[in-house]
């Protein structure tokens, strides 16, 4: 008992950093030898369908996938779905089937306020032996029996099943593709480097089954989707960030995000929205503004969330409800990180808006478990 | 509750009196309580790490997959874990690596490296994940990374973020050390690598050791498992987890029974002892218990009174025996490590670990041993009529029934019949138990023999004037026997048992020392540092070597392990050119063989080891099949060889078979014969200048010969130790039997005296008599250990480690031990006697008690 | 043949037992020795045997003095001069009555003629092949005072010889001992408490501190 006391948070520390590598936004290291990977430059157009596959030459990439559901009987349910890939800049020259020249990771939660808790689930894998892939040319990602693959028709369909629940969703898009920033550019941070290549899909059109102790529910409903790839991410000094992508009762999408700095304060902001017509706004740093209204801590890390928050995105401000307090990730006994990542319904001000999902990170410190 | 008080105060006034025995019984039962417990601690202590280690490296898999072969294509790695039913799939290259300037010591050079796909292992083997610095996470999937462990890098003298140089093949590669295995156990020699990373530099791509498969919940494993073995058919083994416990016990299984066997014969030793001081204790207070018994002493608390001394020994003893036992086992593993110096047991570091039931165990059998060796003399005791006992002179009477020979024949009979057993769970439990029977008969028979030898002696020199002293001696060994033989029981018991070992030990270096000679007959031979099963010379390299000046016959070998049955362990097929017309000029056959002319056409012919015979069924002129290349092939069973080297089965082929079938033109061996006018030196010279000349092992046959023979002897060193200790303990039933006899016979030395006997005629009188009696136990020790020799050569060595032999008896070496023994029994029994005729002679002939 | 000067012995506490004992024993003679219990009888014929050996005073059997005598030399004249018979028996067990009767013609390498007649003369001819446990008490008195005469000696110690017999036996025993060993020409000390036993004597002397006093045949009964 005492060794895997001992050795389990090792583990976690090595996830949580991972998992910040890739997921969040820390700063690369650069190896001693010269890297292959491509920096994200501005003015580059994306092209679909082919920037919907994988991105080889980036350190990083995520498909992440939140969204509000409903069951036959009119309860809510959340769900997030992610598949990381992650590039090791390694073996390059290695012909083993097994080289490790990335990484795929992929997690899977869904919010149930019927039970009031977070059931997650996490799985890691090499690239290889067609168990675990990010295909270039169309999102096509797979880690064992878990996959997310998108259509001809443009149809997602993700199927990812654990022994006691899991889900399997066709997810059909009603709008088009969203480019946050300039055009699919997304700075994270005053350096040029700091940034990444993302686009979202909002108002995703669901239908599928959910699996709750291993019982299949029909649902429907909304989600979001973010692809993101990138190689150097954020600047040093930041903590952690605060992220909400919403789709809003009219159409229209929203999505905001902050990166603190280390000490209080932020390093970047920023925030779009896109009416039911298509036409954008777009908020810089100074113009977005995260105001925690509400903490909650968990019992189980004695990590502070603040799960209600108002976003004030230039003149508009965003009041953010959770769906349910308890909707953090602790995945230190696997693979990850611990982080909260909830479904939120939004007022604008002050008028019921619509539904989306909050992800706030870096608010527990794990070197101090 | 007076019944209490008189037992404890006959039990404490027979102690105070006879201290010595006392002391002696008991160094005798805890010496063999503690020979038996040490050797159990240190052999379960061993084998448990051994287990534990290599369970350590399989973690907590619910099944394994492996090859025939040592390895196998990685293609069934996606196959089993897009398995239904298949949760994880836990792919595992396993290699032993070898570690340049560790090449001194053959048996334990390498360096087992273990490739992982970290995120695989983690749900299966945690316990192999390597521990990357702060910060170099990544280092679990780096090219170049290799984690330690403690001992590991204490062997190899390394450290976090030093380099280190290995050997494949013919070529170096250079790792980096990037972290600890911290969950390593103790003193288990292990690497672990990143999967990939290690298929690349030591140019194992493609292949996998096995695969560790974890089921999906509620699937039933032994189900699961049938139908994944039908469905991957004969080239594949599914091993569930208690099966691998079971080949890991194969392993040594005959080793640690033999020598829990030997550690039992020292206990056995003991408990003549024992029963030769309780009868002793009993002749001498005949007296006093036909006194208490005429006091009104029932006869059950006299066999109570009896039983419950000997308990008192017995718990005494073990109790010292199982401290001494626990102390020389913790020295022993602290010194010679846990495989005794046998090197059974690599790589791993074990401590002893004190658990009560073991302990309890032996110590019950120790007492159980004591009351059994008390129970005969309680009887006897029980059984004397007080009257008669009473008179001076009854004495003669005592223990008569001992020498009744029908207990003893029957004996010998039952263990003639046990010898024809078949082994019983692969164990020579008859052969066993026929020693045992062979023992308790021969000292059975002992008083019988004893009374026979000296009759017929007397009878003869009754005819002549014989000296007064060599009559009286005469006389007492033949009319006195029983007690003669008491005395001689631990002796002959251990001397018997030495003879045995001698015997079997010395046919078996004979034989190894012949074999070896067979087996080694070139001059030279070359090795690649080959890691893993792939062959270290590709033919390039083969050609550079025979093409070298001064070679008269240059021979290549090709050797694999296969895995035939997945409770056993892996056997080895050899590959090589084979004497076509007659294989006996290349391997040492034994007479089973069938000629080239009578093989049937277009069979490819194997020579199979005694123990494929035993193990496996393989007869000659059998057809079997082995999976040699792509598809398990036909063999023909040509002739059956000596192997002393692997008693779990080896398989030579010709080389040319081995090549058409799988393709495979790599070899391990290079064997070379020089000509005459080329030195040893000189080849060495040749072969170090070429390319990859410095990465060669080089052996000369001689040396390897001299390497064999040490590790050999090392591993019977236990043995010599456990055969002095019997005998220790048998010398030390000659004093305490001797010195209670002489006590008991105070007053007819009295007499002696009185009646003009001198002094030094006592003492020669004691010294002829311990002299005779030991010769007679030689004698017969003997025969019985020839007898049990016997046994051991031709039943339990072919049954436990699958191998025959012929005898040898080292005559001059059993002729010196036996003028030892007879000269410290003399010396004994005189130092015994010393005390008897120290000036008491007055009050002696005045003692009626 | 036996003389005794001045034999004093006292033992290691202190007690003295013999104070300057003078006697002399003819040849053939035939003496009882009667006293109470701690009185020294037995200390006299352990001096006398060279057993132990006197404080001061000096013992001579013809002539020899067998204080000055070491171990092995005293053993000897033991061997050739002396005869044993115990209270306690103390025949050989693992021996036959032969054997055990031949024991000191061996040790003194002599012929083996005389136990057969020896064993005649104490009334157990034809029992040469018995071992002692199955005889009476009487009968190994009888193989003792066999083997105590076989060699011819010229002195007889007797200790008790029929204390652990009863008084019939003893009657019997007594009598064949003294029997023989008049028939032998032999000189004996008979040591013992019983008035009956020492009456079979020529001559009963009472040890005394003092010195041994003759005692009258008609207070022997």
């Amino acid at each position: 008992m005492k060794q895997v006391e001992k050795t389990l948070p090792r583990f976690g520390r090595f996830f949580v950093a991972l998992f910040l590598f890739m997921a969040c936004l820390l700063t690369m290291q650069v190896g001693a030898e010269p890297s292959r990977l491509q920096q994200v430059v501005p003015g580059r157009q994306l092209v679909f369908p082919h920037d919907l596959g994988a991105h080889q030459d980036f350190r990083i990439e995520w498909w992440y996938i939140t969204g509000w559901l409903e069951t036959g009987d009119s309860k809510p349910l959340g769900f997030q779905v992610t598949f990381f890939r992650y590039a090791t800049d390694q073996h390059r020259e290695n012909p083993s089937r097994f080289a490790a020249k990335y990484l795929i990771i992929a997690h899977l939660a869904l919010s149930d306020p019927a039970t009031g808790k977070l059931r997650h689930m996490e799985k890691s894998a090499r690239e290889g032996f067609d168990l675990a892939y990010a295909r270039e040319g169309d999102t096509d990602v797979r880690l064992d029996d878990w996959s997310l693959v998108r259509e001809t028709d443009g149809r997602y369909q993700v199927d990812m099943q654990t022994n006691d629940f899991g889900l399997r969703l066709s997810l059909t898009p009603t709008q088009s593709v969203m480019l946050q920033d300039q055009d699919g550019f997304s700075r994270k941070g005053p350096e040029p480097g700091q940034a990444s290549y993302y686009y979202s899909e909002p108002h995703l059109s669901v239908s599928g089954t959910v699996f709750r102790n291993a019982k299949p529910v029909d649902v429907r409903g909304r989600a979001w989707l973010d692809h993101e790839w990138s190689t150097t991410y954020l600047a040093p000094e930041a903590d952690g960030w605060d992220w909400v992508g919403a789709n809003l009762d009219d159409g229209s999408a929203l999505m905001s995000f902050q990166i603190r700095r280390k000490g209080g304060g932020k390093v970047w902001a920023y925030a779009a929205t896109r009416d039911r017509s298509g036409k954008m706004t777009f908020f810089d740093t100074d113009q977005v503004e995260f105001i925690p209204l509400r903490t909650w801590k968990s019992p189980q890390t004695r990590a502070e969330y603040p799960v209600a928050m108002q976003i004030r995105t230039g003149e508009i401000k965003w009041e953010l409800t959770p769906l349910m307090d308890d909707q953090e990730l602790d995945a230190r006994q696997s693979t990850s990180a611990i982080y909260w990542e909830g479904a939120v319904t939004l007022k604008r001000n002050g008028e019921p808006a619509g539904k989306g999902y909050l992800e706030l990170t870096g608010y527990a410190d794990p070197l101090a478990l | 509750m007076t019944s209490t008080i008189l037992s404890r105060w006959l039990l404490w006034s027979e102690w105070r009196a006879h201290w010595m025995q006392v002391i002696v019984a008991l160094i005798a039962i805890a010496t063999g309580v503690a020979m038996a417990y040490s050797i159990h601690l240190i052999n379960s202590a061993a084998f448990n790490e051994f287990s534990a280690a290599s369970k350590s490296l399989s973690g907590q898999s619910d099944l394994q997959v492996r090859g025939r072969s040592a390895f196998f294509d990685e293609s069934l790695y996606p196959k089993l874990a897009r398995h239904a039913g298949v949760a994880v799939a836990n792919p595992v290259l396993e290699l032993d690596v070898a570690v340049p300037g560790k090449r001194q010591n053959r048996n334990d050079h390498k360096l087992k490296i273990i490739g992982i796909d970290t995120f695989r292992a983690m749900q299966i083997a945690p316990d192999l994940l390597g521990m990357p610095a702060e910060g170099k996470n990544m280092d679990r999937f780096a090219e170049d990374a290799l984690f330690l462990s403690p001992a590991a890098m204490e062997w190899l003298q390394v450290e976090q973020d030093d380099s280190l140089q290995l050997h494949v093949g013919l070529e170096t590669v250079t790792l980096r050390v990037a972290g600890g295995v911290v969950r390593a156990r103790a003193g288990q020699r292990i690497g672990v690598m990143d999967i990939g990373a290690l298929q690349w530099r030591m140019q194992q791509l493609g292949v996998l050791s096995r695969i560790e498969l974890k089921l999906k919940e509620g699937i039933n494993h032994a189900a699961f498992k049938a139908d994944l073995s039908r469905e991957l058919g004969e080239a594949y083994v599914v091993v569930e987890s208690s099966d691998q416990e079971q080949r890991v016990a194969n392993m040594s299984r005959a080793y640690r029974i033999n020598l829990n066997m030997l550690a039992l014969v020292a206990l056995f030793t003991g408990v003549f002892l024992v029963f030769s001081t309780q009868a002793l204790s009993v002749i001498r207070r005949r007296q006093h218990f036909a006194l208490l018994r005429a006091l009104g002493w029932t006869r059950r608390q006299l066999l109570r009174q009896m039983i419950w001394e000997g308990a008192a020994f017995g718990m005494v003893g073990s109790l010292l025996g199982l401290v001494l036992g626990y102390a020389i086992a913790a020295l022993a593993i602290q010194f010679l490590g846990g495989d005794l110096g046998t090197n059974f047991f690599p790589g791993i570091k074990p401590s002893i670990h004190f658990d009560e039931v073991s302990a309890l165990l032996f110590f019950v059998i120790g007492l159980f041993v004591t009351v059994l060796g008390s129970i005969v003399p309680a009887l006897e005791a029980a059984r004397t009529k007080p009257a008669q006992a009473l008179r001076s002179g009854s004495e003669v009477m005592a223990l008569v029934k001992l020498s009744k020979p029908w207990f003893a024949l029957v004996c010998l009979l039952a263990a003639l019949l046990l010898t024809q057993l078949p082994p019983l769970f692969e164990l020579p439990i008859g052969g066993y138990l026929a020693i045992v029977l062979l023992l308790v008969g021969g000292i059975a028979l002992m008083p019988y023999c004893v009374g026979w030898l000296f009759n017929t002696l007397m009878m003869r020199c009754q005819r002549y004037s014989t000296p007064a002293i060599f009559t009286l001696v005469l006389a007492r060994l033949a009319n006195a026997p029983n007690q003669a033989a008491i005395a001689l029981g631990g002796i002959l018991a251990s001397f018997s048992l030495m003879v045995a070992m001698a015997i079997m030990v010395s046919s078996f270096r004979i034989s190894i020392d012949d074999w070896l000679v067979r087996v080694l007959p070139a001059d030279l031979y070359v090795r690649t540092i080959a890691s893993g099963d792939h062959g270290g010379f590709p033919p390039g390299a083969q050609q550079d070597i025979a093409g070298l000046p001064g070679f008269d016959r240059v021979d290549f070998f090709r050797s694999q392990t296969l895995t035939l049955d997945q409770r056993r362990p892996d056997i080895m097929l050899f590959a090589r050119p084979i004497d076509p017309v007659d294989a006996r000029n290349t391997l040492p056959m034994t007479d089973a063989w069938i000629a080239a002319e009578l093989w049937p056409q277009q069979a490819m012919p194997i020579w199979v080891s005694e123990a494929m015979v035993d193990l496996y069924g393989y007869h000659v002129g059998d057809t079997v099949e082995l999976p040699v290349g792509a598809a398990s092939g036909q063999f023909f069973v040509a002739g059956v060889w000596r192997d002393y080297g692997r008693q779990f089965g080896a398989v030579q082929m010709r080389l040319s078979d081995y090549q058409e079938l799988t393709g495979d033109l790599s070899v391990n061996t290079i064997a070379i014969g020089l000509q005459a006018n080329t030195t040893v030196d000189t080849a060495i010279e040749r072969l170090r200048q070429l390319a990859f000349g410095s990465r060669l092992e080089i052996s000369r046959s001689g040396d390897m010969r001299a390497l064999s023979l040490e590790i050999f002897d090392r591993s019977f060193a236990v043995t010599y130790l456990l055969e002095i200790v019997a005998v220790f303990i048998g010398l030390l039933g000659v004093a305490a039997s001797f010195s209670a006899q002489t006590l008991a016979r105070v007053r007819e030395f009295g007499m002696l005296r009185h009646i003009g006997v001198l002094r030094r005629q006592i003492l020669w009188l004691l010294a002829a008599e311990g002299g005779m009696l030991t010769a007679v136990g030689i004698l017969l020790g003997f025969v019985l250990g020839w007898s049990i020799s016997l046994i051991l050569v031709f039943i339990v060595n072919p049954q436990s480690f699958h191998w025959t032999m012929p005898l040898h008896v080292p005559w001059i070496w059993l002729l010196l031990i036996a003028i030892v023994l007879l000269i410290s029994a003399s010396i004994t029994a005189v130092w015994a006697g010393q005390r008897a005729v120290s000036g008491h002679v007055i009050r002696a002939v005045r003692e009626d008690w | 043949m036996l003389e005794l000067c001045n034999v004093s012995k006292s033992y290691r506490e202190g007690r003295k037992v013999l104070d300057r004992l003078t006697y002399t024993l003819e040849a053939g003679e035939y003496i009882a020795i009667m006293g109470e219990s701690g009185v020294g009888k037995s200390t006299l014929l352990n001096l006398i045997a060279g057993l132990d050996t006197p404080d001061s005073g000096e013992i001579r059997i013809n002539g020899v003095g067998v204080s000055a005598l070491d171990d092995d030399a005293a053993t000897l004249l033991r061997r050739k001069q002396l005869g044993f018979i115990f209270q306690a028996f103390h025949i050989l067990p693992h021996l036959t009555l032969f054997q055990n009767i031949a024991l000191p013609l061996l040790l003194n390498d002599q012929k083996l003629d005389q136990v057969e007649p020896m064993l005649s003369a104490v009334g157990l001819e034809n029992r040469g092949h018995h071992f002692p446990h199955q005889l009476s008490g009487g009968e190994l008195q009888r193989v003792a005072i066999a083997r105590a005469l076989v060699h011819r000696p010229k002195l007889i110690l007797a200790d008790e010889p029929t204390g652990n017999l009863d008084p019939d036996t003893a009657r019997e025993i007594l009598q064949l001992m003294r029997a023989e060993i008049k028939a032998n020409g032999a000189a004996a000390i008979l040591v013992t408490h019983s008035h009956v036993a020492a009456a079979t004597a020529d001559r009963i002397l009472d040890l005394k501190r003092d010195g041994l006093h003759p005692v009258a045949p008609g207070n022997a009964a």
